[in-house]
């Protein structure tokens, strides 16, 4: 009797056994990357397949068993594919090389006074980054960056070009010149032109700065828009403006997430400042989550509205500067 | 006795063995769908699961209260309708004598097909001393014993939904809905209403954002945030509007919940190091402290457990996408409740602590799902539109919630296997609270 009872549980036993081992098969897992070697912003597309997974990763991200993502790796990057099943992982990774992109050049160019009567002066300032060689309209090859005092007989318009491996950027500064009015005549005297604000100045200096879709890590054009604000911020009187990021999301998210995600992007912003100089306690963050969504496609940064416009942070002037006076 | 241990031995290893396999990758199993469907489909009767109620229209006793019945039997039906304890029978079915009061009625009348009621409720409105009264019975036909013979005064609406919340206690032994209120954000204010959308009144405007109301468990609380000095902070109130306190910090903070026992916890940027984290703090805001501590991470959308005041569920993206979790509300213990992903925000805990409401999907597209907490099991609940942010009803009965699906946020009402969805709000209405 006993001896029949213990035939069959050794029975059993095999037979679970058999089950456990069938049933907790290895995984197998295959990682593939369309290059292995991109300039900084290009893309890559990884794709994996994956046999008898319960769960597969990329890089600590669970992802579909079988799938494809494409990612614009900033560095050189190891794409690591974890399957596992149970106890049991199979692991399968590709590299892929980046090499720097040179980075595109950029110029800003402001005048002091926007506005004078003929035969006063007023004071062009520029900043450049990554060009070689910088020519304003007028003035001819210029410094990367400067200021020359300017007294234009008519109304003119410097164009700033700057130039370098990574391209060509430009801008521009408007300087309009009115007739002196005739002495005994002075009714406008108290009513010259406003000089540009602070407010305006640093709304020309620091810009929007936009995001990938449930993203808060920067892009590498936001890095040097960040790079340039930061030049800015940095530079004699600037350095006592205090000044607020405000995070801001699309809408196709949650509500109370995405105060959170706004958070985050203004967040990455005021690091990346703080990294380059501008001290943290000048920095406030706020997130306005969804509130000021207002696309209906995905669009561009530069199209309004659209979700990739909705995605980004905006900089507001709060106080400090020095008013550039004539 | 050598050969027995080694069988038993056996025995169990063979028992437990499988199990192993299974234990290691229940997580990303799809749990079984049918005990949720079927715990839940007990909590809410449907016609011939239950005793069978009828509802004699209510007759006017003086002149002049036409209107104000007619409401009171409007308010009474609806009420019973969504409140899903009985099947309630039809009233074209109904006796065409008339029952104001114990006298007028014939018991077998009711009892008999095509009626059959269980019970019968009715009774007459009447001014006294220049007040509405309601004079309200419910009988046993079968027994035919007395159950309720009261009197209610007041507003028409008001002592229909006291009257239907009686009857609920005495066919359930819990209390009902019926009085219930729910908060919830229009425009650029909070508002209150009944829990049936009517009485729309204002509670707060201060900011030109406020967002994310949550009533204490109690009802005497009501938190929200606003952006009042253009940062947004908590501001919590007493339900009779008075202001009680509130955080006011330098960074983004959100997402308040009260405890049962008036503990407030919320998510902030506080804390520095770029991440929002969730603090627990006295009602008043004073006295902050950290619960939860990632890196770059959002853990957002903290609610209390109402039933034990001691766990709280909460949104984090520490493995990638927004997930439920789950704590101590002394910050041990972080779990996660649901791991699917997809996106989950706004969870909401029932106030008999069984079940977490939550929001998720994904690509723009969001749905109110319920999870088991003991069990993990989920059940979806809305499917139409776009729908978010959901709230419990007193009794774990019912969720209220945002949703797309007329055109712009509206707030609806479900029960929580997904029938007898209404809509409450027509002038455009989101994040619904729900309380006593």
């Amino acid at each position: 009797m006993e001896r029949t009872f213990s035939r069959i549980a050794a029975i059993i036993f095999t037979t679970s056994v058999l089950i456990g081992v069938v049933g907790c098969a290895k995984p197998k897992v295959q990682l593939q990357v369309s290059r292995d070697r991109v300039q900084q912003g290009e893309d890559v597309r990884v794709s994996w397949t994956s046999k008898d997974a319960k769960q597969v990763q990329i890089n600590g991200q669970t992802v579909e068993k079988t799938g494809a993502q494409v990612f614009t790796p900033d560095n050189t990057t190891t794409y690591m594919a974890v399957a596992k099943r149970g106890n049991k992982e199979a692991r399968d990774s590709k590299v892929v090389a980046v090499t720097p992109r040179p980075a595109k050049p950029n110029i800003r160019i402001s005048a002091d006074q926007e506005a004078i009567t003929r035969g006063q002066s007023t004071t062009l300032r520029w900043t450049s980054n990554n060009a070689d060689r910088v020519t304003i309209s007028d003035l001819g090859t210029v410094p990367s960056s400067g200021s020359r005092v300017v007294s234009p007989s008519t109304s003119t318009t410097y164009n700033a070009s700057a130039t370098g491996p990574g391209g060509t950027d430009s801008a521009s500064a408007r300087v309009t010149v009115t007739e002196e009015t005739p002495a005994g005549d002075r009714p406008r005297t108290n009513t010259t032109p406003p000089n540009p604000t602070i407010a305006a100045l640093f709304n020309q200096w620091v810009l929007p700065i936009y995001f990938d879709l449930d993203k808060a890590d920067l892009q590498p054009q936001s890095k040097d828009k960040l790079r340039r604000a930061a030049e800015w911020l940095t530079q004699g009187p600037n350095r006592s403006i205090v000044f607020r990021i405000e995070g801001n999301c699309d809408p196709r998210g949650t509500e109370e997430y995405n105060i959170g995600l706004g958070e985050r992007r203004a967040q990455a912003a005021k690091e990346f400042l703080a990294s380059s100089g501008v001290e943290a306690s000048r920095i406030q963050t706020v997130s306005y989550g969804k509130e000021r969504a207002a696309g209906t496609g995905e669009g561009s940064p530069d199209a309004r509205p659209s979700w990739a416009h909705d995605r980004r942070d905006d900089f507001v002037y709060v106080s400090g500067g020095t008013p550039r006076n004539p | 006795m050598k050969i027995r241990a080694a069988s038993i031995l056996a025995t169990l290893l063979a028992l437990i063995l499988p199990g192993v396999c299974l234990v290691s990758t229940r997580q990303e199993t799809q749990p079984p769908q049918e005990d949720l469907r079927k715990q839940i489909g007990t909590i809410i009767v449907t016609p011939g699961n239950g005793p069978n109620l009828a509802v004699a229209d209510f007759i006017a006793r003086s002149a002049g209260l036409e209107a104000a019945t007619g409401t009171f039997n409007q308010v009474l039906w609806a009420d019973l309708d969504f409140a899903a304890v009985s099947g309630l029978v039809g009233k074209s079915l109904y006796p065409k004598t008339l029952i104001p009061d114990p006298a007028s009625l014939k018991f077998d009348d009711w009892s008999a097909d095509p009626v059959k009621a269980d019970y019968v409720a009715f009774g007459n409105l009447q001014n006294t001393a220049g007040a509405i009264s309601a004079d309200t019975y419910l009988f046993d036909v079968k027994t035919k014993q007395q159950i309720i013979a009261s009197r209610h005064t007041g507003d028409p609406r008001r002592i229909a939904h006291e009257f239907a919340d009686e009857i609920v206690k005495l066919l359930t032994g819990r209390d009902g809905i019926a009085t219930s209120k729910m908060g919830y954000v229009s425009g650029d204010s909070i508002k209150l209403m009944d829990y049936d959308g009517f009485n729309q009144r204002n509670f707060a405007s201060d900011g030109p954002i406020v967002r994310f109301p949550q009533f204490s468990p109690d009802g005497r609380y009501l938190a929200y945030v606003s952006f009042k000095t253009g940062i947004p902070n908590i501001v919590v109130r007493s339900a009779e509007g008075g202001l009680i306190g509130g955080t006011s910090f330098n960074s983004t903070t959100t997402s308040p919940t009260i405890s049962s026992s008036g503990q407030l916890a919320f998510s902030s940027a506080v804390g520095g190091g770029g991440s929002m984290e969730i603090y627990v703090s006295n009602l008043d805001g004073s006295n902050a402290r950290r619960l939860t501590r990632t890196t770059k991470g959002i853990n957002i959308s903290p609610r209390w457990n109402p039933q034990t005041g001691r766990e709280i569920a909460f949104i984090s993206d520490r493995a990638g996408t927004p997930q439920v979790y789950v704590m101590d509300s002394s910050g041990g213990n972080q779990r996660p409740l649901i791991a699917r992903g997809g996106q989950a925000d706004s969870p909401s805990w029932s106030p008999d602590g069984r079940y977490v409401a939550f929001t998720y999907g994904g690509a723009g597209s969001f749905q109110v799902f319920i999870a088991d907490v003991a069990s993990g099991q989920l059940i979806q609940i809305t499917s139409q539109g776009r729908n978010e942010s959901p709230t419990w009803s007193p009794d774990s009965r019912h969720v209220a919630f945002q949703s797309t699906r007329s055109g712009r946020w509206e707030v609806w009402q479900a029960h929580i296997d997904g029938t007898g969805q209404r809509q409450l709000t027509r002038g455009g209405a989101r994040s619904p609270t729900w309380a006593k």
